[in-house]
């Protein structure tokens, strides 16, 4: 690449296929803006993605990429990470892809705190599959497999990422272009795992999370002048159930990534021609 | 060939069993024999009868036979457990002192020491199997020093003080043996030679191989009997810049690695078949993405949980048609712990050279027994790697389209695409489970589709023309009888022989480590009167495959007991089989 690199250098010469209005587009151009604005270029950046409208994202993004199966997005970003220090490493999903299927994952990626950033395109509802209630859905949401409602409710993401231990999170919304771009930009430049969770409005199936319901509600965070270092403050906004909210909720300035923790810093693409030197040691072991 | 010693350790899973037989089998490798031993296990922790078995020779042994020599008993239920292999010259070690009244048939000879006090006199309770290993010294002959050399591998990080109590109590055992009980009748002077052997497992030799071969990353979730290779790997790939990763699950495991394979890393996870199971769903990711990563199946008794700590060979067909669509997906069965760390090497070659994932299909009855081997067995000179068509800044030009975009899925004529790794100017592109274009751009243009489709399969095509898919045969080449055996009946089989020879019976083996590829038998079974095929399954995968493959039908040897096949087993199944008429 050259070293001047614009963000629609991310861009791919792939129409989406997201519907018009989709929030999508805006989550996607902020990561892009961000990815730009951090330095990286398409070379050494690394996006992978889960199965769903957000799962498309790789498709439409120029990068290095990897389009997984359902769910499993953060091992497949976790193992790109490991091996491959050098790499920006961004992985993006959506609210079923991420809090469902892949909530397991979800939970170990937190704790593991591997550099990377997770985006997650949170529309509360399952688009692809033609709009059936997601796991943060509201418990009286009706959709085509909850007539009623599900009559539970929704999964509190950015609790379960506090609860565990998680260095980084945060909220956007996809329509306010700019603070949501800041906010990924944050999330890249934090040293651990950074969490997003972008509002990201479906227009097709949620008639209830729209974006004048989110431009009516969100209440911006810095504004409020919440401070993200402040671990019971920032429990305290995860917890509030009533608020819609955006900016960094919540980020340990001591985080230590996984790879200082557990010393792994080497490229593992570059490997010998042979055994390694010392290789016979091995086997002398067994003597 | 030479008299070989079989000797056991049983008791209760916590009493230390395993250690107490490794440190013994540690000690025949030092004294220039070969060792060759088994387990017997429950899926318990502490409690529930546990043995750990060896078969010592001057020459080489690899199987398990049907007679135990020796055995040291800390329950009844070691010797109740071992009826059938004990005979009448057996000595049965046991302590007296204890709290249980030793049933020991009269024609055996019964050697009462008493472990536990000769255990506190050389400092603590605990070394009372060391005890019994002294004992076993004094009994076979055996020069109680290499025994020294084995304790102080043991334990010579705990400090030179447990290392001596040890010893003493080693001396101790030994000692009181000597003092009471004349044994000579019992004829063991076991020999000794300037050899030097290693001694090592196969799920170590699977370690070693990734090693080796230049695997930096290895991501797995704990599973008997494959976690021995996520623990051989923990602590040693950190010396070459590699790491393990501990997942949360298997379905995790997989996609770690496949995630560390797309960047670039030689990458490896391994699992037993429940694993498997989970990690189906993305190894068609893998094989569809054309990631370069080898896929280990240790496999155990199955169906669903089974008998985990038990042996079987099941998988065969999870590994060859497991995963719903088609995909080409490569199965190496290495046939002996030698060749779990050779295959394994082959295994990363064949991956990035095809870039394909590589099942490599090993099974309990290999991970958990130990097999001395001279060390150039494993010369690492020998190791080569070939990384396939990895292409760098400059190659990266000649594959890119009009519009200079990377075609990481080109429909070449071998079908093996460029590769580039993330970083290299200019490669970017997708890798999607979706039917891709030559961009990795999701598809469903149907010529594309059949394009892609042919492409991968072409590899396969490429791989049977470019390698040895070969089999490893031993015995008479012109016997009449062929015995055709994958995995790890190997060392069962070459065994057999020798008892076949007695009986007169000629036997052609043919072991075979690829079984897909695989090498294409009809011409040897058209030569052969009889053709049996010997698994450890109920089904005969392997003999439906060849039956498949030769159009010819065979005989089969199925165990599934969960037992591995025992080499005086084995020749008496082979002969039974020879009056047995062919299936229709």
């Amino acid at each position: 690449m050259s070293s001047e690199v614009r963000f629609t250098d991310f861009k791919s010469d792939k129409q989406p296929t997201w519907c018009p209005g989709c929030g999508d587009f805006g989550t996607m151009n902020g990561m892009m803006k961000a990815l730009a604005e951090t330095g990286n270029d398409p070379d050494n950046t690394f996006v992978v993605a889960g199965i769903g409208c957000s799962g498309k994202i790789g498709t439409y993004m120029h990068s290095y990429a990897l389009h997984g199966v359902h769910g499993r997005a953060l091992p497949v970003g976790t193992g790109v990470k490991l091996a491959r220090p050098d790499l920006e490493v961004m992985v993006a999903g959506g609210d079923g892809d991420g809090y469902s299927i892949g909530s397991g994952h979800f939970i170990h990626a937190v704790r593991r705190n591997v550099d990377m950033t997770y985006v997650v395109m949170d529309n509360r509802i399952y688009g692809l599959t033609k709009g059936q209630a997601s796991p943060t859905s509201r418990s009286d949401f009706e959709t085509s497999t909850t007539p009623e409602g599900p009559k539970q409710p929704p999964v509190n993401p950015h609790a379960l990422a506090l609860a565990a231990g998680a260095t980084f999170i945060a909220q956007s919304f996809s329509s306010d272009a700019l603070r949501h771009q800041e906010i990924i930009q944050e999330a890249i430049e934090h040293d651990g795992f950074g969490f997003v969770n972008v509002y990201s409005p479906c227009v097709t199936f949620n008639d209830v999370d729209t974006y004048d319901y989110f431009r009516d509600t969100l209440v911006d965070l810095e504004e409020e002048g919440h401070d993200p270092t402040d671990y019971d403050a920032a429990k305290e906004v995860i917890l509030d159930a009533d608020k819609e909210y955006q900016g960094v909720i919540y980020k340990d300035e001591n985080s230590v990534p996984y790879s200082e923790q557990h010393g792994v810093d080497a490229n593992m693409s570059e490997i010998p021609d042979g055994a390694p030197e010392n290789a016979m040691d091995l086997v002398r072991e067994f003597y | 060939m030479a008299e070989d010693l079989n000797w056991a350790v049983g008791g209760e899973a916590g009493d230390g069993i395993d250690s107490t037989g490794k440190i013994f089998a540690q000690a025949l490798s030092r004294a220039g024999r070969h060792v060759f031993t088994s387990k017997d296990f429950a899926s318990r922790i502490r409690g529930g009868y546990t043995a750990y078995k060896i078969r010592t020779s001057v020459d080489r042994v690899q199987s398990v036979v049907d007679r135990l020599d020796i055995l040291v008993a800390l329950t009844q239920r070691t010797i109740d457990e071992n009826l059938d292999e004990l005979h009448d010259g057996s000595a049965i070690i046991y302590d007296g002192e204890r709290s249980w009244e030793a049933e020991i048939p009269d024609e055996m000879t019964a050697v009462d020491v008493p472990l536990k006090s000769l255990a506190e006199d050389a400092g603590g309770a605990i070394m009372r199997n060391i005890v019994a290993l002294g004992a076993a010294c004094e009994i076979t002959g055996f020069d109680v020093e290499y025994l020294d050399e084995a304790l102080e591998k043991r334990f010579g990080g705990k400090g030179s003080k447990i290392v001596e109590n040890n010893k003493k109590a080693a001396r101790l055992g030994q000692e009181y043996v000597q003092e009471n009980y004349d044994l000579d009748h019992l004829g063991y002077n076991l020999e000794t030679t300037d050899n030097d052997y290693v001694l090592l497992n196969g799920n170590e030799a699977i370690g070693m191989g990734a090693l080796a071969a230049g695997c930096r990353f290895y991501a797995g979730y704990p599973i008997t009997p494959a976690t021995s290779i996520m623990e051989y790997l923990t602590g040693r790939i950190e010396e070459y810049g590699g790491h393990v990763v501990q997942a949360e699950d298997e379905l995790s495991a997989i996609n770690m690695s496949l995630g560390a394979a797309r960047a670039g890393a030689r990458s490896m996870t391994a699992t037993s078949g429940a694993g498997i199971d989970l990690m189906t769903e993305t190894f068609g990711l893998v094989a569809t993405s054309e990631t370069p990563l080898v896929i280990c199946d240790v496999q155990r008794s199955g169906p669903s949980t089974g008998m985990p700590t038990k042996q079987e060979q099941g998988d065969l067909n999870m590994a060859l048609y497991g995963g719903h669509g088609e995909v080409p997906r490569f199965v190496v069965t290495p046939t002996s712990i030698d060749e779990c760390f050779w295959k394994t090497v082959e295994a990363f070659n064949y991956a990035e050279k095809y870039q394909t994932p590589v099942f490599l299909v090993s099974d309990l009855a290999m991970s958990v027994t130990e097999q001395t081997f001279p060390p150039e067995t494993f010369d690492m000179d020998d190791v080569e790697i070939d990384r396939g068509n990895l292409v760098d800044e400059d190659e990266v030009e000649e594959w890119l389209d009009d519009q200079g975009r990377f075609r990481a899925h080109a429909a070449t004529d071998d079908g093996v695409s460029p590769r580039a790794i993330p970083g290299t100017t200019d490669g970017a592109h997708m890798s999607t489970g979706l039917e891709h274009d030559e961009l990795g751009r999701r598809t469903e243009d149907t010529e594309v589709r059949v394009e892609q489709v042919d492409k991968r399969n072409r590899k396969v095509e490429t791989a049977k023309e470019r390698e040895d898919w070969d089999y490893r045969e031993f015995g008479d080449a012109d016997a009449d009888t062929l015995v055709v055996s994958w995995g790890s009946n190997e060392g069962a089989l070459v065994e057999a022989l020798d008892y076949l020879e007695e009986d007169g019976v000629d036997v052609r083996v043919l072991s075979v480590p690829y079984i897909f590829p695989r090498p294409d038998l009809s011409e040897e079974i058209e030569a052969a009167d009889d053709v049996i095929v010997v698994e450890c399954n109920a089904t005969g995968q392997f003999a439906d495959l060849i039956e498949h493959d030769t159009l010819t039908r065979v005989k089969r040897i199925n165990k599934y007991t969960g037992v591995r096949f025992k080499a005086d087993e084995l020749a008496e199944k082979i002969k039974q089989k020879l009056t047995e008429e062919v299936p229709a």
